[in-house]
């Protein structure tokens, strides 16, 4: 905890969690974009409910208010790093299937997907920065993607989305959780963002 | 002449030798060393070895001190500076010591490693709402002369992003996608053969370098209050992305300065922002601009102009308001015209719908004010003479303005303003004055354009009472005169108005002024000329120049007051040509009026007088002495000069034949010589040397009458007019042939002797024409009787002149007309004497007894008087007693005595 007591190091926690918070807002807002698009694009219902898919992490959580913050951060860590791929093998097969005619589309997910990147680049810092270090990918890679059907595989693609939009408000408020001072630490500032 | 050697082996062509390095690429001034290698198998074959070897830049052989010999087949060349050299670079040998021959050749490549690329910096354009490209720009440094990559490099910590690499360009990369929140890591690399080079790292994030778009979709909505307008936007970027602050400007219609909203107050995001402080009824244009909240990036341009305008309001102030009092038309009564301005815009407030003015006698309170609402802005009234106050209103949709209050006195008899002056300041006018004591409530200033072409239109101004000097508010236009008045208005009444007239700016005349002569003397002349025109002055007529020469003198100048009209020239010489013009000089200078040229007299006044009344009164002087001499001389001069010669061819006795009684028409003659009519007279005075040869000369005539009886009738004497000048003694002897002797020295020259019939005997003829020259003669006695009267040597005789040279009956009345001129005294005398001839003319009967008893009648007084003047008149001779009885001695019935001689 020696990095994290140090003024700068508080000043780099302090900064992770501003730009993640408002990092986890435009990826929201991009998600809401993108699904908009998601839905149109791939003929599906707005209103269509997905079962819960296999492999994606689940935003809900009880007792979050419990958590800590080590805790939170790992929990989120895990989430986009499974998004991550998850967005990369719907970008693939999106690709796959439309080669590159459907760019709109494409470049919102490669947006998304950059994003999703960058708030687990923003976790990893800060997990960093808890000196607790990034856990390896290696255990936290999602399984295989089992072999569906096309509509399966859009259904499957709308169902990360909505849970990823969810991970977005729920990384947001994890992080102003974070950002709040810590009861021992009075050098921590006061600040709050909203997104 | 290059010969390449060449070695055949196994179907190839092999050269002898070959350069190392192969194709270089070199730093421009490094050095460099090339090393010509020679096949060992061309030693043998051609004899050639290192020694001989020859090094050239292009056609350029290099110094042999730049080369080595390392071994006998291996030739090196140093440059120390690879700016010296160029492509091909070859090795070539000597063949037996003549030929060049070529072993082998290399291109040279030179130039310069990249430089660090410097000034690295990046900006986020926001495109549409979820596109944001990043363009990097850099300066790439020097030209290299080699073919240099750029490439723009940007990573994540922890991932890597495909190079941007930059199109056409070498300073520039478009990175299509950035996101934001994370630092993104960005340099340049340069490479080319020479080497590579890195910009320094640049590590942002990327939000914090957006230039976002700036709103849309804006509007403007008039608010509750007629000073307020809302505008409303919309923001194309993201909240999530970022928070946004604005600035919001606007200006009124026809401006061009923008005006800002406190960026205070715009600092927090939002959508729509009230303008407060606007002015009511105008039409505003706004626009907005955004950048991110805290002040980190670039502001967006500014959105596109949105117009709106603010409600009406009722006006701010009155009109102001100035009267011009017309009191010609009648002493009692007054014409008001009242004026006044239309509001501007920021006073008006709206449409103003009419105006009211009220105008209200001062000195009588009971009277009614006089209320009427117009639409224009002037309202002309005609009042009976007194103080008045005239409040005027403008209304609108919203309400009336406060009213504007003008009095009008009776009289302007408060303290007007003093020194009023102006001065053009900056294209402008001003005009300044100084106050009266009093407290001056407002100045109105007037002025109009003074012009010949048009009338005085009255423009004016209002002034506060704190000031003294204003700039006019109009179109002042140059050259141009303006007349200026200050009126001072105070609570109780007016100051009468001061004037000065001004110009803007000033210029010379705009033409001169034309001169011409009113009066032109012998060494002076009097010029005269008119003002030129306001309109041709174009500023203030400081001075006249008169300039006038002769024809070749030099122009000598006057200059001349500027008030007057008219001026004398002096010192002029008399009898030459002037030409003269005249300038008119304003501050910026003169223009000349045409030439006028005019000659100066050669005489002055009263010299011509001078010398001519003298001369014509001398004249006259003298012509009338010379008139008076010759009066006081006339009879001398007449006798010498122009003596009358009686014609004997129209006497009496010529034309008288007793014998041929019935030949005359006694009624005709009668009627041809009226009683009273016969005053063709003339006299001829002669002087007898004695009394002796009177007598003789006398007597003559009757002997040549006696001679003559047996001669034929008419018998010419030869003589007549032409003989006039000759002697009478010669005339005489001509006709006598020398038988007649005549001694008289008489002057009379010829006369014409009718023959008449003896008393008692039968007249033998009738002659028409004496043949003597001499006067006949009553008889020598008769004459001495009278010369006994007389005793003077001299004596004077008369003579009856008639005209000669005419017919006989056709000479009387000329002749008769012409006497009655000379001698109308005598015309009773000659009355009878006409009896005579008559008689002589008619039967001798009825002739003799009238010659008779006429003559008896007359004689005594008329004897009387000729005997005391001893000059015999015809009118005496007439009436002469003696010759009467002495009648039978002569033939003559008239009363011709001394002499005499009546012709008919």
């Amino acid at each position: 905890m020696a990095a994290a007591d140090s003024p700068s190091a508080a000043l780099r926690r302090r900064d992770l969690c501003s730009r993640g918070i408002r990092l986890a807002g435009k990826m929201r807002s991009d998600v809401i974009d993108l699904l908009d698009t998601y839905v149109e694009r791939q003929g599906l219902d707005a209103s269509a409910s997905v079962a819960a898919v296999e492999g994606v992490p689940v935003a809900a959580v009880e007792r979050w208010d419990e958590q800590t913050g080590t805790q939170r951060l790992l929990e989120n860590l895990a989430a986009y790093r499974a998004f991550r791929v998850l967005l990369a093998q719907m970008l693939e097969e999106h690709r796959e299937q439309l080669g590159e005619a459907d760019t709109t589309l494409g470049r919102a997910l490669a947006a998304v997907l950059l994003q999703v990147s960058a708030f687990a680049y923003h976790l990893e810092e800060l997990l960093r920065l808890e000196s607790r270090g990034p856990p390896s990918e290696e255990g936290a890679a999602p399984p295989p993607a089992p072999q569906l059907g096309l509509f399966e595989r859009k259904l499957r693609g709308l169902g990360v989305l909505r849970e990823l939009a969810q991970w977005a408000v729920r990384s947001a408020r994890d992080l102003r959780q974070l950002a709040k001072p810590s009861p021992g630490s009075s050098s921590a500032p006061s600040w709050a963002e909203s997104p | 002449m290059q010969f390449f050697f060449f070695l055949v082996s196994g179907g190839l062509v092999q050269s002898c030798g070959h350069i190392i390095p192969e194709s270089p690429v070199l730093a421009l001034g490094s050095n460099f060393t090339a090393l010509c290698i020679l096949n060992e198998s061309c030693l043998d074959f051609g004899n050639i070895y290192a020694n001989q070897i020859i090094w050239k830049i292009k056609n350029r052989v290099v110094p042999k001190e730049q080369y080595r010999e390392i071994n006998r087949t291996v030739s090196s060349v140093t440059f120390n500076d690879t700016s010296s050299l160029a492509t091909p670079l070859t090795c070539n040998i000597l063949a037996d010591g003549q030929i060049e021959q070529n072993i082998y050749g290399i291109a040279v490549t030179i130039g310069l490693p990249p430089e660090k690329p410097k000034n690295l910096s990046c900006i986020v354009h926001q495109v549409s709402k979820l596109t944001y490209p990043m363009i990097c720009t850099w300066n790439p440094g020097r030209h290299t002369f080699l073919d240099t990559h750029f490439r723009l490099k940007y990573r994540w910590p922890q991932d890597e992003f495909p190079d941007c690499i930059p199109k056409d360009v070498n300073n520039s990369c478009t990175i299509t996608d950035v996101q934001f929140f994370v630092n993104l890591e960005v340099w340049v690399e340069a490479a080319n053969a020479l080497g590579k080079a890195e910009s320094d790292h640049l590590v942002l994030d990327p939000i914090e370098i957006v230039k976002p778009l700036p709103p849309h979709n804006l509007s403007v909505n008039s608010g509750i209050l007629p000073t307020v307008l809302k505008l409303s936007w919309d923001n194309r970027i993201s909240g999530a992305v970022m928070q946004l602050k604005f600035n919001i400007r606007y200006r009124t219609i026809g401006d061009t300065n923008w005006m800002q909203v406190p960026p205070e107050d715009t600092a927090s995001p939002r959508t729509s922002f009230s303008i407060q402080g606007l002015r009511p009824y105008t039409e505003y244009v706004f626009s907005i601009r955004c950048m991110k909240e805290d002040g980190v990036g670039y502001w967006s341009d500014w959105s596109e102009e949105k117009t709106g305008v603010t409600t009406e309001d009722k006006p701010s102030k009155g009109p102001p308001i100035w009267r011009i009092i017309d009191a010609s038309d009648s002493p009692a009564f007054w014409t008001v015209h009242l004026m006044w301005k239309a509001l501007e815009p920021f006073e008006a407030n709206g449409i103003i719908l009419q105006y009211e003015v009220t105008v209200r006698a001062k000195s009588s309170l009971s009277s009614p004010a006089e209320k009427c609402n117009v639409s224009t802005t002037n309202l002309t009234l005609k009042l009976p003479n007194g103080t008045y106050e005239v409040t005027l209103v403008a209304r609108n949709r919203v309400g009336a303005s406060p009213p504007s209050v003008l009095l009008i006195p009776a009289s302007n008899s408060k303290a007007p303003v003093k020194n009023v002056r102006t001065l053009p300041k900056d294209g402008k006018l001003w005009v300044g004055w100084t106050a009266p004591n009093s407290y001056v409530l407002k100045y109105v200033i007037e002025w109009c354009l003074v012009s010949n072409s048009s009338d005085c239109i009255i423009e004016w101004q209002n002034e506060p009472g704190n000031v003294q000097g204003t700039y006019l508010k109009g179109n002042i236009k140059p050259f141009k005169c303006y007349l200026i008045t200050v009126y001072p208005l105070y609570a109780d009444g007016q100051g009468s108005g001061q004037s000065v007239k001004a110009y803007l700016q000033q210029d010379r005349p705009s033409k001169g002024p034309t001169i011409q002569t009113k009066k032109v003397g012998k060494a002076e002349a009097v010029l005269t000329w008119n003002h030129l025109t306001v309109d041709e002055q174009n500023g203030f007529i400081r001075s006249y120049t008169i300039f006038y020469k002769t024809v070749d003198g030099n122009e000598t100048a006057v200059t001349v007051d500027p008030s007057k009209t008219e001026y004398t020239l002096s010192s002029l010489s008399s009898d030459t040509l002037y030409t003269v013009r005249m300038m008119a000089y304003t501050d910026e200078g003169g223009r000349s009026g045409p030439d006028f040229t005019f000659t100066t007299q050669k005489f002055g006044k009263g010299e011509i007088e001078a010398i001519v009344v003298p001369v014509c009164l001398a004249f006259l002087l003298i012509v009338l002495l010379g008139v008076l001499f010759c009066f006081n001389k006339r009879d001398l001069i007449k006798k010498h000069i122009w003596p009358i010669v009686p014609d004997p061819s129209k006497s009496n006795i010529a034309q008288w034949s007793p014998q041929v009684p019935a030949k005359h028409n006694f009624s005709s003659k009668d009627q041809m010589y009226p009683e009273g009519s016969f005053t063709d007279v003339s006299v001829v005075e002669i002087e007898a040397d004695d009394k002796k040869s009177f007598s003789e000369q006398d007597l003559k005539p009757f002997d040549l009458l006696k001679k003559e009886k047996s001669t034929s009738e008419g018998h010419s004497s030869g003589i007549g007019g032409s003989s006039c000048m000759s002697s009478p003694r010669q005339s005489v002897s001509d006709s006598d042939e020398g038988e007649t002797t005549q001694n008289t020295s008489s002057t009379v020259q010829y006369s014409t002797v009718v023959l008449n019939g003896y008393r008692d005997q039968t007249p033998v003829q009738v002659f028409s024409r004496s043949e003597s020259t001499q006067p006949l003669l009553d008889s020598e006695e008769r004459s001495e009787d009278h010369a006994g009267g007389g005793d003077s040597a001299t004596q004077r005789q008369q003579y009856f002149k008639q005209n000669g040279g005419q017919d006989e009956t056709n000479t009387d009345r000329p002749c008769f007309e012409r006497t009655r001129q000379i001698t109308p005294t005598n015309e009773g005398d000659l009355v009878g004497f006409a009896q005579l001839q008559i008689s002589g003319h008619g039967s001798q009967p009825l002739g003799l007894g009238l010659e008779k008893s006429t003559q008896e009648a007359a004689l005594p007084d008329v004897l009387q008087t000729s005997i005391e003047g001893q000059t015999v008149r015809p009118e005496t001779v007439e009436g002469n007693p003696p010759s009467v009885d002495e009648m039978p001695k002569s033939y003559l019935p008239q009363t011709v005595r001394q002499g005499g001689y009546m012709p008919q």
